[in-house]
């Protein structure tokens, strides 16, 4: 019995898809060329497997705001703000952020696995609190209630109702309850009834937790996420995001209108023990913060490039996991389909994330489509094009007969 | 430690027909049958039948609960305790 044995499983699924073309996992950008492409393996490829919405990678605010920073500030912070200290532009973020999005605090951490891992743990303790947990939740989101330790109950995906009867069931000794879920889910690209979840959690005494990292700066009228376009941004307790999607660097924060949110300053322990972001990171996602508060058209050009590819695959006869968003997956038959398709789209210029079980929820296997703002009608076009080649060679993976 | 036999445990029988659908290689589900290493599903796939299983006997069942888990008899012998304790 070797320390590796427990590898061997997911290494010969791993070496079975190499066998059949490139490594969909380790694709290397040798040369960013702009936000929406890349040389890779000496050719240049439409990225369209990114989380850059709004395509904000690039912009001279931002970059020249960064340059500032580390000039000023130096390259790294060496330490993190609980043992180390703080520098005026994390405050400088946190009070943006908790402006921008109208809660009155606001935590940041390292990164947006982080935010979730340090918060969850933080808040809920073992034994007399219970976390519910919506069943396609994020990796950093089970990783946060296994870190807390506390007693966690998955409930159906986006079903409010599925949470009711899980409340239902608890144990009156059971105290603090917290329900987790987010807006946007990452792999499908569906939205989360938040207003349902609020009434089932409210009603029960419980705490909704909502992960907003794939849908801020996209839903809403303001871009501050589903919460925003249903209306109900004061009813969430707790709101947390990402500075690697929308907001273009890395980092990520958690923000609430429970002025008790500073105490995971110290008790949570991702927070306690992780460097700070860097002065470079943190002034780049200030600026692009700015930059979206300012710059609605980002949206509508987010929202249109979105509606075009999706009216497309419509047509095309995809099967694709929901309505139009800026998340557009296709569904395979099975993974090595799906791979061969993955290749297929590379080969015809697109690269787009491929996903497969576990990973994904209901064992499916999926190409996982993200379109951006930055997206421009010729790059539209190729991935039109090269999706309409999949459709020709790949009938498997249509529903309907194209149109 | 099989306390209660496979052949009258009502839960036992109906975790099996609840399991079936990950079952696509076929074996013979018994109590000592390991849900991941046997049926080769994914721990996700079970979890997510743990779901219905938790609504069709109106109780809760942690993933902490879970993670301790390995075979059909363990999960049967785990509802129990769940029905005594929540019912």
């Amino acid at each position: 019995m070797s320390l590796f044995d427990k590898f061997e499983k997911t290494a010969s699924l791993y070496k079975e898809l190499l066998g059949a073309g490139r490594d969909p996992f380790g694709v290397s950008m040798e040369e960013m060329k702009g936000p929406m492409r890349a040389i890779v393996k000496g050719k240049e490829i439409v990225l369209a497997g990114t989380n850059n919405y709004l395509g904000l990678t690039f912009e001279d605010d931002a970059i020249n705001a960064a340059k500032r920073a580390l000039e000023e500030q130096g390259t790294g912070t060496t330490g993190s703000r609980f043992a180390n200290g703080t520098y005026a532009g994390h405050r400088e973020i946190e009070s943006a952020l908790a402006e921008f999005l109208g809660f009155s605090n606001c935590v940041v951490f390292s990164t947006g696995y982080q935010a979730n891992l340090g918060a969850i743990a933080a808040l809920v303790q073992p034994p007399n609190d219970v976390i519910l947990l919506d069943a396609d939740s994020h990796a950093c989101l089970y990783d946060g209630c296994q870190l807390s330790g506390a007693q966690t109950i998955r409930f159906h995906h986006n079903s409010p109702e599925s949470l009711d009867k899980r409340l239902s069931r608890l144990d009156p000794s059971i105290t603090g309850k917290l329900v987790c879920i987010e807006g946007m889910y990452s792999m499908f690209g569906d939205v989360a009834p938040v207003k349902e979840f609020v009434e089932v959690a409210h009603k029960h005494g419980a705490y909704l937790y909502l992960d907003e990292a794939h849908s801020f700066g996209v839903y809403g009228e303001n871009g501050r996420g589903v919460a925003e376009a249903e209306g109900l941004m004061d009813q969430v307790d707790f709101y947390s995001g990402t500075f690697s999607k929308s907001l273009c660097s890395i980092g990520g924060f958690v923000a609430s209108n429970h002025p008790e949110l500073e105490y995971l300053r110290f008790s949570s322990r991702p927070y306690m023990f992780t460097a700070s972001p860097s002065p470079a990171n943190i002034a780049a996602a200030t600026a692009t913060l700015k930059h979206i508060s300012a710059d609605a058209s980002l949206r509508e050009r987010l929202w249109s490039n979105a509606k075009r590819i999706h009216s497309a695959f419509q047509q095309l006869g995809f099967d694709y996991c929901a309505p139009v968003g800026p998340v557009i997956a296709v569904r395979l038959p099975d993974k090595q389909t799906a791979f061969l398709a993955w290749n297929f789209l590379m080969d015809n210029g697109v690269y787009v994330n491929l996903a497969i079980p576990p990973g994904t929820p209901n064992a499916a296997s999926i190409l996982r489509l993200s379109v951006s703002a930055a997206h421009t009608t010729k790059d539209l076009d190729i991935i039109v094009q090269a999706y309409t080649a999949l459709a020709e060679n790949f009938q498997s993976a249509l529903v309907t007969t194209p149109a | 430690m099989t306390s209660i036999q496979e052949d009258d445990d009502l839960v036992f029988h109906k975790i099996c027909s609840l399991l079936e659908p990950l079952n696509d290689k076929g074996v013979k589900l018994t109590r000592d049958t390991e849900l991941i290493a046997d049926l080769e599903a994914d721990s996700v796939s079970v979890l997510d039948v743990v779901m219905d299983i938790e609504d069709n006997y109106d109780i809760s069942i942690p993933v902490n609960t879970m993670s301790e888990i390995k075979t059909i008899g363990e999960l049967v012998d785990a509802i129990h305790a769940i029905k005594k304790e929540q019912g």
